[in-house]
């Protein structure tokens, strides 16, 4: 049997190597810190169904590698994404320096009506901060994105940035600025609507873990 | 007393007179039991006047009960249709409601049966309509199962819940679905049938609509509103549809619930549901309408790159995604090369079977598939763009291009990774040491490996073998990944091309990625196998990887081999097969070799591909015994010296075309058939009874053939070939030309060996190309037609691009199969020469090590001093050379590093050098053999 959704949105984790892009999808999908994190090699891929007001949504996560010399690999994987965390480190200057080339990056390649939000991650390192949440926030402002400091190591805010994005998503969708039936939207419908199982709703939660993707 | 005796006689004469002329009992037995097996057979055929008359008088119980299934009368009369007996034990009393053992009544007999008159008065008898047998079935059920649709109308009207379940929870409607009996289902739903209602295991109407296909029955329940329900094990409609490859059914399913088409698309990633069944429901669905045609395959082109995407990251299963998204392509070309329903508009170039070029039909899509405005295909705002947007444009609209973008971002991303190791190690140390150093590690980590020692001569190699260490991780982790990705590359490109060819699209990626691909596959020779098919299918991208190839195991290259020779066949996977009587090969014993060509001649070779059956006139054998005689006793016959097609060689085990071979009128159709035969039996794994020189399997194999080939049919010329090449002949006043004189039937004639051949002068620098030229005459030249017309029969079975995959020493073991070697004789009858003896510890170690090898490798080394596979009967004893009896003989040479191993075959003699180790010896033997049989350029 497949597993059930009203949607599926593509998403993807972009931003400079070490940010810990790969540790924030980790906790966000086995709800634990990564402990022993590589170099991410080219793209990997995750998805889990979460609910987001009252609708079950899929959310197919590809995680860039954020070195250099994947650049070209992984700017190939960014058409039809219908969401972004664009993550930088907030003890580390250069990756928020950088944010300009991800985000034309992003809204060049993957579609100009992407849905972005800003992930300043490594929040539990506030001793070692070299990025103010205020000048941050300001640049989410100006750049039309939404703004979270997020811990991949404690959790803090991770399931929140995924659900504040999809949460946007949905609200496009349902004022019609977003049209799911476009090609290259990111969007797909699934069948969840058709299948009303006789299982009481809470179920679909369960379901996340047993994702066979 | 008198008159009562007289009138009880007058009685029982009544009686008897009464019963005579009516030939049965005119009075009922006074036992129950009895009674009702005197009434039995009237009431089925409805004998009502003569049960009435029975009953008349009677004390007989009519509601009795009797048989293993305690039935009433009531009972049979409802079952066979006996209204009118029926109705007599109604007025009789006879109880409607009376339940047999399976606790049926009346009126559930008559509705089984269709008995529309019974069922009537039954009802008029006020028959309890809503009684349940034991499974809970009712009246209506059983109407319902056989679809009496005009009963029901009867019936339902006096029915106070047509939901009525039985012990399943299911409902009359449920198997009225079940069985498509559309009427019947109308009238349920009418008389207010629940049209969602799930039985027990949740199934609905619906539900059981689509488990059987009910194309109709699913309509009528979708348009009366029926819901979408899955079971309770979640298993959905439209899963059930798929599994019973119910196109038609799914196809419905899709029209009144748009969104399933996404679901069905994505059902290509499930590995329960089975291939064929997909592809056939997608096959009928894509062929409604160019409009679907093309929104299955841009979103197949969708999920497949989502899959693609997923196989290229390196945490996911490689296995399992790797099958999945062949899977998918698999079911993408198949729907691609179906083409659009219909013609649709005039410049549509329609589809007319296979009559329409593919790349037309590919084009067309594409552009056709962007223009359609309407929902239906999302077209990404580009609206009627695609009008004037040119070709490349519009192709890179389609989903599968990202995939192939990323494919290629990969491949340039690891052809940088390489470059830029090559400068760091070239800078750091010196190559070919690291190299060598690999090597030995890696022939410890696999001790059953063959030793790679040709690599250490190729540069090239050498690189790729230092990137081993260096940039290990991105390359190794995604070899296997990023091959897949072109095997559905491949596959893709090859569906937009006419059978045969190989898109230049293609051709162009390879090229292009040509380092990467053969880094590829030097580090893993098994990718080539399993995802590189294409090198099969192309000639000249096969050249590229030749050297690669040939260094996989025989047995490795068989299976590919095989595999790719019987891809196309429909049911390959049907060992058993029918025998049409037709096809059935009929040979004459007493003619095998007319017969044999008369038959084979009259098939197709389409039959003979699909499977030999042969008989021997005036005989009843038939089967594979059968066929491996024909093929064992043909190809003997195939030699036979009176045919004049083969002539022996010097040796006499071997044989070649017959330069002479003309005195046969039909000898070129022969030739043909002698291909064709040989084709079939490696076709077929069939193992032929004739042994070729060497020369003539390199003609099969298109490989040049070389002087020492001579040595086969005139070994005392070839060795004054070799005399030339080792001898300076400057001085010895040969006054060679490029000439040579033949004698054609008995006149003198002078044979240019090139244009002008006859005044140019053979000397020390052009002798090797004489040499050549003169053995090509002798060898080639002179049986060239004869050649060609046996190739021209081997090729209608055996494509020249697969057979490739061999060479000449191997190609007999295809055909003629592997004898067994027995060691013991093979040492006892072997001689050694220039200091060797059988106490030596080198040939101790010799014998070792071949005691040690497989049956395959002896034989290699067997062919690699003979020159053949063979044994002679009798054993080693009578080993032939070139001239006459010529034992196994190892000769001594001075030992220097990295020598290897050589062979005189004219004289059976191996010259082994005097290795200081088993281990050594082993090594290098095994090398000799593996690298031999691809030329003797190491010696």
């Amino acid at each position: 049997m497949s597993e059930t959704y009203d949607f599926l949105f593509k998403f993807l984790v972009i931003g400079s190597a070490g940010t810990g892009k790969s540790c924030l999808l980790h906790q966000f999908i086995e709800n634990k810190f990564k402990q022993d994190s590589n170099h991410t090699i080219g793209v990997e891929f995750g998805s889990r169904v979460v609910n987001v007001g009252g609708k079950t949504v899929k959310l197919q996560i590809w995680d860039t590698a954020g070195q250099e010399r994947f650049r070209s690999v992984t700017r190939s994987y960014y058409r039809g994404a219908a969401g972004a965390l664009l993550v930088y480190d907030i003890t580390s200057r250069e990756t928020y320096n950088a944010l300009t080339n991800w985000l034309t990056d992003a809204r060049t390649l993957a579609s100009p009506n992407i849905v972005i939000i800003l992930c300043g991650n490594k929040k539990d390192l506030d001793a070692d901060r070299e990025v103010t949440f205020l000048e941050a926030s300001r640049f989410a402002q100006e750049n039309e994105l939404m703004f979270l400091e997020t811990s991949a190591l404690t959790g803090e805010n991770v399931e929140e940035g995924f659900l504040k994005c999809a949460r946007t998503i949905l609200n496009k969708i349902d004022s019609g600025e977003l049209d799911p039936e476009r090609m290259g939207s990111g969007i797909q419908y699934g069948d969840a609507s058709l299948r009303q199982l006789r299982q009481p709703r809470g179920t679909t939660t369960q379901n996340k873990q047993q994702c066979n993707c | 007393m008198m008159e009562r005796a007289m009138e009880q006689l007058n009685v029982q004469l009544n009686r008897l007179t009464r019963s005579l002329r009516r030939a049965r009992t005119v009075e009922l037995p006074e036992d129950n039991e009895t009674a009702v097996y005197t009434l039995m057979p009237m009431v089925m055929a409805d004998q009502h006047r003569s049960v009435s008359e029975l009953l008349l008088n009677s004390k007989f119980d009519v509601n009795y009960a009797f048989g293993r299934v305690k039935r009433s009368l009531l009972h049979i009369a409802a079952n066979c249709g006996s209204v009118e007996c029926l109705v007599l034990l109604l007025k009789r009393g006879a109880n409607p409601n009376y339940q047999d053992i399976s606790g049926c009544t009346p009126l559930h007999l008559a509705a089984r049966n269709g008995q529309k008159k019974c069922m009537g008065k039954l009802l008029e008898y006020n028959a309890d309509v809503n009684i349940c047998n034991n499974e809970g079935l009712t009246a209506i059920h059983w109407l319902a199962v056989n679809g009496r649709t005009e009963l029901l109308h009867d019936l339902v009207q006096y029915v106070s819940n047509v939901d009525v379940e039985d012990a399943m929870g299911q409902t009359a409607l449920h198997v009225a679905c079940q069985n498509g009996h559309k009427t019947t289902v109308l009238c349920l739903l009418d008389s207010g049938a629940d049209i969602n209602r799930p039985n027990v295991s949740g199934a609905t109407p619906l539900y059981f609509a689509c488990s059987h296909g009910q194309r109709d029955t699913a309509q009528i329940l979708l348009s009366r509103g029926a819901k979408y329900l899955a079971d309770k094990n979640g298993i959905t409609p439209l899963e059930l549809c798929v599994q019973g490859g119910y196109g038609e059914t799914c196809e419905i399913l899709i029209q009144h619930h748009s969104r399933l088409f996404q679901t069905l698309i994505q059902m290509t990633q499930n590995d329960d549901i089975k291939e064929n069944m997909l592809r056939q429901v997608l096959e009928h669905v894509s062929q409604q309408s160019d409009s679907h045609y093309q929104r299955i395959l841009t979103s197949l082109a969708e999920v497949a790159t989502t899959n693609g995407h997923k196989l290229l990251s390196l945490s996911s299963s490689y296995e399992a995604q790797m099958k999945s998204l062949l899977r998918i392509i698999r079911i993408f070309c198949h729907v691609f090369r179906l083409g659009p329903s219909s013609p649709n508009n005039g410049n549509d170039m329609g589809y007319n079977g296979n009559k329409t070029p593919r790349s037309q039909v590919f084009k067309g899509v594409w552009s056709r598939g962007v223009v359609v405005p309407n929902n239906e295909f999302p077209t990404g705002g580009t609206g009627y763009r695609a009008s004037v947007a040119s070709y490349m444009e519009i192709n890179e609209e389609m989903p599968l291009e990202l995939l192939w973008h990323s494919l290629e971002e990969w491949l340039m991303l690891i052809s940088t990774e390489l470059g830029s190791n090559r400068k760091n190690t070239s800078s750091t140390s010196s190559g070919s040491e690291i190299a060598s150093l690999l090597l030995k590690q890696r022939e410890v980590d696999h001790p059953g490996s063959r030793p790679k020692l040709p690599s250490l001569l190729d540069p090239q190699i050498i690189m790729e073998t230092e990137m081993y260490a260096e940039g290990e991780d991105v390359i190794s982790m995604t070899a296997n990944r990023l091959s897949a990705v072109i095997q559905a590359f491949y596959m893709c490109c090859s569906c937009q091309m006419p059978q045969g060819m190989t898109s230049p699209r293609f051709i162009e990626f390879v090229c292009k990625h040509d380092e990467v691909l053969k880094c590829f596959v030097t580090r893993n020779p098994k990718i080539i196998f399993n995802h590189f098919h294409f090198l099969l299918e192309c000639p000249e991208l096969m050249s590229r990887f030749m050297h690669i190839i040939k260094g996989q195991p025989f047995k490795d290259r068989c299976e590919w081999f095989y595999e790719h020779l019987l891809a196309g066949q429909p049911d390959s996977d049907m060992v058993h097969r029918p025998v049409n009587e037709n096809d059935i090969l009929l040979i004459h014993r007493d003619s095998i070799f007319r017969s044999s060509c008369e038959m084979v001649s009259k098939s197709t070779n389409e039959k003979l591909k699909q499977g030999i059956a042969v008989r021997f006139h005036g005989e009843e054998g038939m089967g594979q015994g059968v066929v491996r005689e024909w093929f064992d006793i043909l190809s003997n016959e195939i030699i036979n010296p009176d045919y004049a097609l083969f002539t022996q060689s010097a040796d006499g085990t071997t044989f070649q075309p017959n330069s002479n071979s003309s005195v046969n009128p039909d000898h070129l159709n022969y030739f043909r058939f002698a291909g064709q035969i040989l084709g079939l039996a490696l076709y077929h794994r069939q193992l032929v009874n004739i042994y070729f020189t060497r020369s003539f399997y390199k003609h099969i194999l298109g490989i040049p053939v070389n002087y020492q080939d001579v040595s086969s049919i005139d070994p005392e010329y070839a060795k004054n070939l070799q005399w030339i090449l080792d001898n300076d002949i400057s001085d010895l006043g040969l006054e060679l030309t490029f000439s040579v004189e033949t004698d054609v039937f008995g006149a003198m004639e002078e044979v240019p060996l090139k244009p002008g051949g006859t005044s140019i002068l053979v000397t020390q620098d052009n002798k090797a190309e004489y040499v050549q030229l003169v053995t090509e005459l002798r060898m080639t030249r002179a049986i060239q037609p004869q050649i060609n017309a046996f190739l021209q029969g081997f090729h209608t079975f055996i494509p020249p691009s697969l057979i490739q995959l061999f060479d000449e020493y191997e190609l007999e073991l295809l055909l003629s199969g592997m004898p067994e070697i027995d060691v013991q004789d093979w040492c006892r009858n072997t001689e050694y020469t220039s200091g060797y003896d059988a106490q030596e510890p080198v040939i101790q170690w010799f014998w070792e090590v071949v005691k040690s090898l497989t049956q395959e490798e002896r034989i290699l080394l067997l062919q690699f001093v003979t020159g053949s596979s063979r044994v002679p009967h009798g054993g080693f004893a009578y080993l032939m050379g070139g001239s006459g009896l010529q034992k196994f003989t190892v000769a001594a040479v001075p030992y220097t590093p990295n020598l290897l191993p050589t062979s005189s075959t004219c004289i059976n003699m191996l010259k082994l050098p005097e290795y200081p180790s088993q281990d050594v010896l082993r090594d290098r033997l095994l090398v000799a053999l593996h690298c031999g049989s691809y030329g003797y350029t190491m010696a």
